[in-house]
């Protein structure tokens, strides 16, 4: 594959950002690769209806 | 390759925490790593000596990644070698996240989080209240 990139001019006013978090990237630069990866679970088995259980311990 | 110049004119960050980083300048290599176990309670119940990842599949999980086998060929003009940003304003920035300025090589970053949520059953709320 060929890939070819002009970069142009890049000027940006502002950037107003609420939260970066969970392993995430903000950035103002040009990069080789990237790579990300995340894992969410909360399936039903994680609702707990009832007296409270402590989790497994440390 | 020539690389590009940021140039960031102000920059407002309220809140770094749980190993994040702000990072003014160039870098080779980030790799971020962060694991949580969020759990909401219908009231509030603390035990500081609890939680446990080993427990939960998801931080064992292994994330395949597909290997690139294209054979790709890049070639990147600079005609004008600056990305100009006149304000940046974060409120928070957590759990091993990066806030960049700058030019860098090669990133990985990887987020597992389980959620919990322990409610009270509906209707009978009194009577097992601790």
């Amino acid at each position: 594959m060929n890939y070819q990139v002009y970069n142009r001019d890049l000027c940006i006013g502002s950037i107003r950002v609420l939260g970066v978090t969970s392993s995430s990237v903000l950035m103002v630069g040009d990069t080789q690769t990237i790579q990300l990866a995340a894992a969410f679970d909360t399936p039903p088995e994680s609702l707990l209806v009832g007296p409270f259980v402590p989790l497994t311990p440390e | 390759m020539l690389q590009r110049t940021s140039s960031v004119n102000r920059i407002n960050i309220d809140t770094i925490s749980f190993s994040s980083v702000f990072e003014i300048g160039d870098s080779c290599f980030i790799k971020g790593f962060s694991r949580a176990i969020a759990n909401q309670r219908e009231a509030e119940y603390f035990n500081a000596k609890e939680g446990n990842f080993s427990v939960y599949p998801v931080f064992r999980k292994p994330i395949p990644l597909i290997p690139i086998e294209e054979d790709i060929s890049m070639q990147t003009a600079q005609l004008n070698p600056i990305i100009k940003v006149q304000n940046i304003d974060i409120i928070g920035v957590s759990a091993s996240s990066v806030i960049h300025i700058g030019n860098s090589g090669d990133i990985s970053m990887e987020a597992r989080v389980k959620h919990i949520r322990q409610l009270y059953p509906k209707n009978n709320t009194s009577a097992i209240r601790p």
